[in-house]
């Protein structure tokens, strides 16, 4: 039983992480029909950018507000990363083939993971010690101040990008655009400034996701971000991509099921079972879990 | 085309037939793998461009086909070349396989399945499962090519071999290009209903070109276990995927344009090696570059004799 609740608080911190990234490859997905390739990159990123920011501009203190200024930096700094991206690399292919636009994400990932490289090395650096290290020991299981900060805020984030998408006119431009393109240009939306929001909100959402990653794990390195992209993607897929809510649920079910894995069964097979599960599911159910069936365009 | 299969094709043969004469021995194994590649990224065109199916995993029938022939060898002592049929034997069987439940899914989710099935095959060799993959060393120390019991040391056996290999990959495609699967398979992923329509079991023919396209990697992955007299997980891993299938897709589904796909994007990033650290920043956005400049590759891909003035742009979207 220690194990099985001990998994399940880990199991629900790395799922809320897998699920911020997730958000960012669902929402770009729901509107482009394009796998960004490159938002693990962009994840992988925002913690080394995250990295420097507390030892060049905040003199490494770790009060609230740093951290606070930190976590807002790097997202800010992802964002702008994002626009840059999806106009150099997206845009001039958007009436292109699928496969076209695939191979420059694919290439906008190289030049991302190994722009890291050049700028931070090839060795793994240590994530700053942003959070105290706190400790509670509920009868045999523990749970780490870290665990609920990341878990809360990504409930917090989740929870406001959810309202913002389904309450808000933004929201509903969004919604529309992924619908259907055309008809919402035709509706008097700028589908270009959508986009360019999508990618906003994904890579500040993804930066999150990547802090926390440098949080709880500590160890970072410059190609650790198709690890977790992958991940990301397959929590979006099993949740139904294109889908918010999904991504969501998606991300808690994929980070529960390989915390019970590394618990029970074992750390090294985690990979195998992962996507064991994902063709399983998409066996059964090929659009996902809270997915709707849509035709593939002809 | 006709000039170029006119001209260029015997030029092209002539040139690599001669090739390792004229190179030292470190661009010799840069041409041996210029060689095993284009077989494998030949055999990724018949899934991904030929057929239209988004398969990011042509690495795991390289691996099974290249493992299949170094255990043999190192196990049981089978010469090389005797692992041949069962080397593409397998790698088909399996393609029938893993293709059967997957084939009717949507592009991107082929395209994560395959990636999917590529990480597992990894993961399962360097979990040394049942103990005969050699875990994540691989396997290594293979005989070297022997045939008919004359034993071939150099590299330029493994060179002709190779070639030899490449040649009988261009005649299938060639054969393929005007036979019943091949019209069929174009025809299915020009628009899958209407093939569906008149009668194309899209489904069978689908499987049938995972099954051809894996049994072809396969017997690269023999070739590929000669060069090195060894495999091992990380040549396998899904980067290479990503690899074959970028290279289909800068060079064109054409013979020509995978040939010059696996030039560019394999044995351009070995002339430059002494940039180590800047080539793959630099190659990133030369792939971007390529797909906006000709976003279906460097020599995109015409198929049968219609005649210029019938096709209607935009028809050989992906």
């Amino acid at each position: 039983m220690d194990i099985f609740l001990q998994q399940l608080a880990n199991g629900l911190t790395i799922g809320s992480m897998f699920a911020l990234v997730a958000l960012g490859y669902t929402m770009v997905y729901g509107v482009m029909r394009l796998i960004n390739f490159a938002h693990g990159d962009m994840v992988a990123a925002s913690a080394f950018v995250g990295l420097t920011i507390y030892t060049q501009v905040m003199g490494q203190a770790t009060s609230l507000m740093a951290v606070i200024a930190i976590f807002l930096l790097a997202a800010l700094s992802m964002a702008v990363v994002g626009i840059i991206l999806e106009r150099i690399a997206y845009r001039p292919l958007r009436g292109a083939p699928r496969l076209s636009a695939v191979v420059s994400a694919l290439g906008a990932s190289l030049v991302i993971q190994n722009g890291i490289m050049l700028i931070w090395g090839p060795r793994m650096r240590i994530f700053p010690e942003l959070v105290p290290q706190v400790y509670w020991d509920f009868g045999g299981v523990v749970i780490s101040l870290i665990q609920v900060i990341i878990l809360v805020l990504s409930l917090v984030l989740m929870i406001s990008l959810y309202l913002f998408v389904e309450k808000t006119r933004m929201g509903a431009a969004i919604r529309a655009s992924s619908i259907d393109q055309d008809a919402a240009r035709l509706m008097g939306i700028n589908v270009n400034s959508i986009i360019a929001l999508i990618f906003i909100i994904g890579s500040s959402l993804g930066a999150v996701g990547g802090l926390f990653i440098g949080l709880y794990y500590r160890g970072i390195t410059f190609n650790m971000g198709w690890q977790y992209g992958l991940y990301a993607f397959i929590a979006a897929i099993i949740g139904g991509i294109g889908n918010i809510p999904g991504a969501m649920l998606g991300g808690m079910l994929l980070g529960l099921f390989n915390a019970f894995i590394a618990g029970y069964v074992s750390s090294t097979w985690a990979d195998a079972f992962t996507f064991i599960l994902l063709i399983v599911i998409l066996i059964v159910r090929p659009t996902g879990i809270l997915g709707e069936r849509v035709a593939e365009k002809v | 085309m006709k000039s170029m299969q006119r001209f260029g094709y015997p030029v092209f043969f002539v040139v690599m037939a001669g090739l390792p004469h004229l190179l030292n021995s470190r661009w010799q194994a840069v041409a041996i793998t210029f060689l095993i590649f284009s077989v494998v990224a030949l055999s990724q065109d018949i899934v991904l461009g030929k057929s239209g199916m988004f398969n990011m995993g042509q690495a795991l029938f390289f691996g099974i086909g290249a493992y299949t022939t170094a255990i043999l060898n190192a196990q049981f002592g089978w010469p090389l070349l005797a692992t041949i049929p069962l080397a593409i034997l397998i790698p088909a069987v399996f393609g029938v396989i893993l293709a059967g439940p997957i084939v009717h899914l949507r592009g991107d989710y082929l395209l994560v399945t395959t990636i999917g099935f590529n990480i597992v095959f990894v993961q399962v060799v360097q979990n040394n499962l049942g103990g005969i993959t050699g875990g994540p060393n691989g396997i290594f120390g293979l005989d070297s090519l022997s045939f008919f019991g004359v034993q071939l040391l150099s590299q330029v056996a493994v060179y002709y071999f190779a070639f030899a290999v490449l040649l009988l990959t261009l005649w299938i495609m060639h054969n393929l290009e005007g036979s019943k699967p091949g019209r069929a398979l174009h025809y299915l992923r020009e628009d899958q209903l209407a093939a569906e329509s008149i009668g194309i079991n899209t489904r069978i023919y689908k499987i049938f070109a995972f099954a051809l396209s894996a049994g072809i990697a396969g017997l690269a992955g023999t070739v590929f276990a000669t060069q090195y007299s060894a495999v091992s997980p990380e040549a396998f891993n899904f980067m290479q995927s990503v690899l074959f299938f970028s290279i289909v897709i800068v060079g064109g589904s054409s013979v020509p344009g995978v040939l010059i796909g696996v030039f560019v994007m394999f044995v351009l990033p070995e002339i430059f090696r002494e940039f180590a650290t800047w080539r793959f920043f630099i190659f990133g956005f030369a792939m971007i570059a390529a797909m906006i400049l000709r976003p279906r590759g460097i020599w995109p891909a015409t198929f049968g004799k219609i005649p210029r003035f019938l096709i209607k742009e935009n028809n050989h979207g992906a």
